[in-house]
């Protein structure tokens, strides 16, 4: 597409200052950073250090106080409320830690949201294709409630790639779940990255989730202070514990 | 934990605003009822007062039987000089005060439609109250003064040209005097004032007056003088103190107008029950929003009667902030009211508003008490948070016995309701208890209604909602989702709306057939081309207007109808209207004879009578037997029954007299109606023509109307009525619509991380904006829906008992559908606010927002 390095996200000295005066508090200070197409990677740090602040800016939810974000070729700092939406429509996907779903809406309903707001019809082939690979097949007239935290979470990332967006942004998605549904929701990311060409950019707490990544970035008082290829399991336990 | 209830509601602003708003909007309609009408009844007082100010005897001629319109029989001047000898009296006069219609010198009417406007007679000095502030009295037949009010409003001044209308034709006078009597405004009426010769001369009452007024001499007490006057007057005449006057006159006024408190009384309680509504609902959500709230206080400790306190102290602050607000709102909304009767002609005379400590302790009664009441079941609810609801995001518990009780009381009440409805109905009962009946059974229905309504929301959410999404898609989808999350939730929004819209269907579709059945009445019985009548539609007009219309070209009959109130002697103490026909009437009406037939009319004589069947049956009348009435100046004629008649236009009232009888003894001597039919080939447009010619020239009061313009002059007038009716019901709705925004706004509320989430997934402001505002619209159309179907219902009902008077149903269709339109766009109106926010929530807070 339009950056021909390969790049999709580059955040360019980004900084985010929340209050003023005395009482100010930096989230960030200065990040920059570039995020590949087709890649997964996973953002870590101590509780405050920025993760989520980081996260909203590159996806355009938030503002930085200084700094530019380029999104897929397009930069979103300073963009209105109804081309963000557009943006959102187009190029973005979340995944929330909770209240991914609407209550009222079948799993399937749910999953095709992000296209029945557009306005747009569901490419069905996709669709099968996508609902088949989170396996909830015999789950699609389901409301949410009828649904486990894992089932509940693989529609939520499922909904986030329905439109096929450059980056899939996902802020501790696996916060709410056991050991088991976390692996499957993993999984399902990892697959998307790897059989669908997928960027997906996930905030976690997990060592575990992160050791699915391609790469570990790691915050520290709004600071970056690691990136890496983040090992296995055990070596970001131990990455976390030097950082803390 | 009262400062946890202050706390809590400060912390809701928003809410708390709107939910009192909905005690101040009801708490205000009540007290504006009473400000308006102890004010108006203050200025009655005030008048009569004034009026009465030098003179401490008043002598009239008995009134037996006290009419509707307020007329009072004269009586002969001869008894005065009698009067005028009796030791103590300092002056004695007759006067005149008697109604008729003032007009300008081009013709145009002075004062508002419904207001009396009086023709009067100089008083001597002794006994003069009005005082004059430009110009003198009237000092021969071709000069007449009026009041400052009627000059400003008509643009009058010394010099001008007016023309005044009574029994004798009308005639102009050269303006001479403007006067004032005492500080309160007359409203619509109007006074005028002639020399006692003209005045007599012009009302027809030549020798005769309307009563004597007499001034005492110091140390001559109003009572002693009293009695001494009654020594000496006839027993025909009713010998009064001033005091005595003004205080009949005054109980008189509040008999006569006691009917528009309690008819704005129950337009006040229409508005408060919806707002019981809107508080219950807002105490309920709110309530089901703090679960987690209270568990916490009960982990800490507080024990039920504490979290229950808070809720109560709560809803406490509410009701009396909202009963204060509305008390001073009160004084807004009678002058509103008061503009309001202006508006379709109801000129009341006013002075300084009136605040009674009885209006105060009833508005605060009020404002708490349906406060209390409304939050009472959520502040139980509330009372059931177990502790460990602080830890989990538990839903109130609510048991399934708890459901069935629900339909049981829910179906108990809708079937006690509309059996009260239909007793009220056909049970006989006197009209006080039938009203109570009825009024109380439509209370229960509505409550059962309500209660009930859950379950109808999803259906009708459904059906409301098709269109939309149909149109709309996924907004529409989602905002129909949205009503049916929370059934009762919506249902009590919704049922909010349904009582006002229910009421404006019922007198929507009611109105419609009354006109209908105006029609048809006119179409059934009136034979004769035009009418004469008041243009005011109801007061008599001189019976010279007959007199011209004979000899205008091109008519052939004009026939009369008189009409009085009368008692039957042994009847129920009811006062049966009476009317006296010309023996020619048959060829201008069409008389349903179920006795008798038109040559019972034609051969009608002075000792005979012919009665409505209703009325001959619920007396247990037959042909040949004698009834006999006393009359409005004491006579008690007896008369034999020779005819029996249905009147389904209840034209005629109870029973016909030949004028004969109607003029000696029922002493009415003023047309009601007059009937012309044409003579043949003559054309219909000009002989009226020709006809208001003339008759706006003399007998200015009356009017010449073809049948088509009789039809419309009393579909306009219930027009009027129906816009008066809408206008009160507004304030209810109005209520209704608070409480459609405020739902939608705690709903939103609640969803806000939901709406963040939507947001996030491309989902525009204007999509969001779009969402709330269908939901808005989908709840109101439930409503509306409801109300539509209840007002409908109750109006065939009631409807069933009048089919008998020729009452026929129709439905206005056109109408209906534009209520509905009505309650869509209503609940877009209501949803701006709520939309607004939730489209401006940004996207970010919304994500976090716990
Ligand atoms: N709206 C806000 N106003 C003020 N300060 C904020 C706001 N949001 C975040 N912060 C501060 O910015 C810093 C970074 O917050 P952020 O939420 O990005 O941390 P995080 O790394 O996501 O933490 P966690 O792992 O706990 O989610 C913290 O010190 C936080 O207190
Ligand atoms: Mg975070």
């Amino acid at each position: 597409m339009s950056s021909a390095d390969g790049q999709v996200v580059r955040a360019a000295g980004v900084s985010r200052r929340y209050g003023e005066g005395e009482a100010a508090v930096d989230a960030l200070v200065g990040i920059s950073t570039e995020f590949e197409r087709g890649r997964f990677t996973a953002i870590m740090g101590p509780s405050g250090s920025g993760k989520s602040t980081l996260l909203h800016i590159l996806a355009g939810l938030d503002q930085p106080t200084s700094g530019t974000v380029v999104l897929d070729g397009e930069e979103i700092t300073g963009l209105d409320d109804g081309e963000l939406t557009k943006l959102r429509r187009d190029k973005l996907g979340f995944v929330f830690q909770f209240f991914n779903l609407l209550p009222v809406l079948t799993a399937e309903e749910n999953l095709v949201l992000p296209l029945s707001i557009a306005g747009r019809k569901p490419d069905r082939e996709w669709l099968e294709q996508l609902i088949r690979t989170v396996g909830l097949d015999d789950r699609r007239t389901h409301r949410p409630s009828e649904l486990s935290g894992g089932q509940q979470q693989r529609v939520a990332i499922a909904r986030a790639m329905v439109s096929k967006p450059a980056v899939v942004f996902a802020d501790e998605p696996t916060g709410n779940l056991d050991s088991k549904a976390s692996a499957d929701v993993l999984r399902l990311l990892r697959q998307a990255v790897d059989e669908f060409g997928q960027t997906v950019i996930m905030v976690t707490h997990d060592p575990a989730g992160a050791a699915h990544a391609d790469r570990l970035i790691t915050l520290r008082d709004g600071g970056l202070v690691h990136d890496a290829v983040p090992g296995s399991t055990d070596e970001v336990i131990e990455l976390m514990k030097q950082i803390d | 934990m009262t400062s946890l209830a202050v706390k809590s509601l400060w912390a809701r602003k928003v809410r708390a605003l709107t939910t009192t708003l909905a005690v101040v909007i009801g708490v205000a309609f009540v007290a504006g009822t009473y400000i308006l009408t102890d004010t108006t009844f203050a200025a009655f007082d005030e008048i009569f007062e004034d009026s009465l100010a030098k003179t401490s005897v008043v002598i009239g001629a008995r009134d037996e039987v006290e009419q509707e319109s307020g007329e009072v029989p004269s009586f002969g001047a001869a008894v005065l000089h009698r009067v005028k000898r009796v030791q103590g009296v300092r002056a004695a006069a007759g006067i005149i005060n008697t109604p008729g219609g003032f007009f300008d010198s081009r013709g145009k009417p002075i004062g508002s439609r419904f207001a009396p406007k009086l023709i009067g007679s100089n008083r001597p000095p002794a006994l003069e109250s009005i005082t004059y502030i430009e110009g003198h009295k009237p000092r021969d037949a071709s000069q007449a003064s009026i009041d400052e009010g009627a000059a400003e409003e008509a643009g009058l001044e010394l010099g001008d040209t007016i023309r005044l209308a009574s029994v004798e034709r009308a005639k102009s006078f050269r303006l001479v005097g403007i006067v004032r009597l005492g500080d309160a405004s007359f409203g619509g009426a109007s006074i005028a004032g002639l020399t006692l010769s003209e005045a007599q001369r012009i009302t027809g009452k030549e020798g005769e007056f309307d009563q004597i007024w007499v001034a005492a001499l110091d140390g001559v007490s109003g009572a002693e003088l009293k009695r001494r006057v009654e020594r000496v007057a006839p027993p025909g005449l009713l010998v009064e103190t001033a005091e005595q006057n003004a205080e009949r006159n005054s109980n008189q006024i509040r008999d006569n107008l006691g009917f528009l408190r309690i008819a704005l009384l129950v337009f006040a309680f229409v508005a408060l029950l919806v707002g019981a509504f809107l508080i219950f609902n807002t105490f309920s959500i709110t309530v089901a929003q703090r679960v987690s709230e209270f568990g916490m206080l009960r982990t800490l400790g507080a024990g039920r009667g504490q979290i229950l306190t808070s809720v109560v102290v709560e809803a406490l602050l509410v009701g009396l902030i909202g009963a204060l607000l509305g008390l001073a709102c009160g004084f807004a909304i009678a002058k509103g009211l008061n503009a309001l009767f202006v508006a379709v002609g109801i000129d009341l005379p006013t002075t300084s508003l009136v605040l009674k400590t009885r209006t105060v302790v009833v508005a605060l009664a009020i404002g708490i008490g349906v406060t209390l009441v409304s939050s009472f079941v959520p502040a139980l609810r509330s009372t059931r948070v177990p502790p460990i609801a602080a830890l989990q995001a538990l839903e109130v518990p609510r048991s399934r016995r708890r459901g069935i009780a629900y339909a049981a009381l829910a179906s108990l009440l809708s079937v006690a309701g509309l059996a009260m409805v239909l007793v009220g109905l056909f049970g006989g009962a006197n009209s006080g208890a039938a009203a109570g009946l009825m009024g109380g059974g439509t209370v229960a229905v509505i409550l059962g209604v309500s209660l009930f309504s859950p379950r109808l929301v999803r259906p009708l959410a459904s059906l409301a909602g098709l269109p939309l999404q149909r149109l709309r898609g996924l907004t529409g989808r989602l905002a129909r989702e949205n009503t049916q999350r929370n059934p009762s939730r919506t249902a009590v929004t919704a049922t909010a709306l349904m009582i006002g819209l229910a009421l404006v269907a019922f007198v929507t579709v009611f109105a419609a057939g009354i006109k209908g059945s105006i029609a048809t009445a006119v179409d059934d019985s009136f034979q004769g081309e035009l009418v004469l009548r008041n243009s005011n539609g109801f007061s008599p007009i001189s019976p010279g207007a007959a007199a011209a219309a004979r000899e205008a070209p091109g008519v052939e009959i004009v026939s009369t109808l008189r009409a009085t109130q009368a008692k039957l002697l042994g009847g129920d103490g009811g006062k049966p209207r009476v009317s006296a026909l010309d023996r020619d009437a048959g060829s201008v009406l069409t008389i349903d004879w179920t006795e008798g037939g038109p040559e019972t009319l034609r051969n009608f004589a002075d000792r005979e009578v012919i009665l409505d069947k209703s009325f001959a049956d619920g007396n247990g009348f037959e042909l040949g037997d004698r009834v006999r009435f006393l009359t409005q100046i004491g006579r008690r004629p007896s008369l034999r029954v020779v005819g029996e008649f249905e009147d389904k236009a209840d034209l005629l009232g109870s029973a016909v007299v030949t004028h004969g009888v109607m003029a000696r003894q029922f002493d009415q001597r003023d047309d009601l109606l007059d009937f012309v039919k044409l003579a043949p080939g003559a054309s219909i447009d000009a002989v009226q023509a020709r006809l208001t010619r003339v008759i706006d020239r003399d007998f200015p009061t009356a009017e010449v109307m073809n049948q088509e313009e009789l039809k419309q002059s009393q579909e306009d007038q219930v027009n009027q009525l129906l816009g008066l009716i809408y206008a009160l019901l507004a304030l209810a709705i109005l209520v209704s619509l608070f409480g459609i925004a405020n739902t939608l706004a705690l709903s939103i509320h609640e969803r806000t991380r939901e709406i963040g989430m939507l947001r996030a997934i491309g989902m525009s402001r204007r999509q969001v904006r779009t969402m709330v505002r269908y939901e808005a619209v989908i709840t109101a159309l439930i409503g509306a829906i409801l109300g539509m179907v209840l007002g409908v219902v109750f109006a065939a009902l009631i409807a069933q008992p009048l089919k008998d008077d020729g009452f026929t149903l129709s439905y206005p269709v056109v109408t209906l559908i534009m209520l509905l339109v009505f309650a869509a766009v209503a609940g877009v109106v209501a949803a701006i606010g709520p939309a607004r926010r939730a489209s401006r929530l940004d996207v970010l807070d919304a994500l976090h927002y716990e």
